[in-house]
């Protein structure tokens, strides 16, 4: 039986880490191929999870290198 | 290319601007530590400099701010020194480090802002009630390139303060700092299966809430998501 849309939001983060078995994965991608709906949703929440592995999303704060070695320091 | 990593010298560690290599090479880690602990306290600095950011961002987690999370990630990294000798090699110390950094963050949260600390508990992550996404069909993929433009950072840095505790938690250590589940449900104290449902309802948020701030934005590439497709494979 084909999945439903919300059968896949629930298998959308494990689709995206690829911890899902080869025929989960072929169900899951006969849905996408005919959901516009579930294909923006899998593609939004990837792209979400690229962006903020990109270590420019969240950098250091500029010096924070510096302060924790006086920190340090002045802990010796 | 050179590969010879710098060796960390007594007395000049917290001078030097490059650091031992130690976030992929345990054995270096655990010999770093012997020697920190046999009294070269002026290594510690080449130990926790890999983990800086990850300090950083967990203690940003629990924050949402960053004098504060800067603050406490280096109170953490000083604690952690104390405690060394506490350490006792079951996890990584990476993992050890953003245990301690969580529990400082909530520690000073709690004397910051008490009643934010209080609403901690509040969200429930129960299995009932799926998280409905928004219904969006015009995705377009962000290109990693606008990650050069501030506005888009801090759309994304909003959004992850949004992001009820117990999800945000969960998605810094797993899709910020990319720890894998089984060490973020360590990290976390909780199963492997609760990491999965928290990480599955935070992707989703974090979606539904960046697309609306981003939609009007021309950060959006003009390639519409063709029907049937994933991209990224």
């Amino acid at each position: 039986m084909a999945l439903t849309c919300k059968e896949l939001w629930r298998e959308v983060s494990n689709y995206i880490d690829g911890t899902v078995t080869a025929q989960e994965r072929e169900e899951l991608e006969k849905h996408l191929a005919q959901c516009k709906h579930c294909t923006a949703l899998v593609d939004g929440v990837h792209n979400i999870v690229v962006l903020v592995a990109d270590g420019r999303t969240f950098k250091l704060p500029t010096g924070f290198s510096e302060r924790l070695k006086e920190r340090l320091r002045n802990e010796m | 290319m050179n590969r010879v990593r710098p060796r960390p010298l007594r007395k000049e560690s917290l001078t030097k601007t490059s650091t031992v290599e130690t976030a992929t090479g345990q054995p270096e880690e655990a010999e770093l530590i012997r020697r920190i602990l046999a009294g070269e306290r002026e290594l510690y600095y080449d130990l926790v400099a890999p983990y800086q950011r990850m300090a950083y961002v967990s203690a940003f987690s629990v924050l949402r701010n960053e004098a504060d999370a800067e603050d406490c990630a280096q109170e953490a990294m000083l604690k952690a020194l104390r405690h060394l000798a506490d350490f006792r090699g079951e996890s990584k110390f990476g993992s050890w480090l953003v245990r301690i950094t969580l529990n400082e963050s909530k520690m000073k949260l709690r004397k910051l802002r008490p009643a934010q600390y209080e609403s901690l508990d509040e969200v429930s992550d129960s299995e009932d009630g799926d998280y409905v996404p928004d219904t969006l069909s015009d995705w377009r993929e962000i290109p990693s390139e606008s990650l050069e433009r501030k506005e888009v950072r801090e759309v994304l840095q909003d959004a992850v303060r949004r992001l009820p505790e117990i999800y945000r938690e969960v998605f810094v250590l797993r899709d910020v700092q990319n720890q894998d589940i089984a060490s973020t449900a360590q990290v976390l104290g909780v199963s492997e299966s609760v990491v999965k449902t928290r990480l599955l309802r935070a992707r989703l948020q974090m979606r539904d809430l960046v697309a609306p701030l981003l939609k009007h934005s021309n950060v959006f590439s003009r390639r519409p998501v063709r029907k049937g497709t994933n991209p990224w494979r």
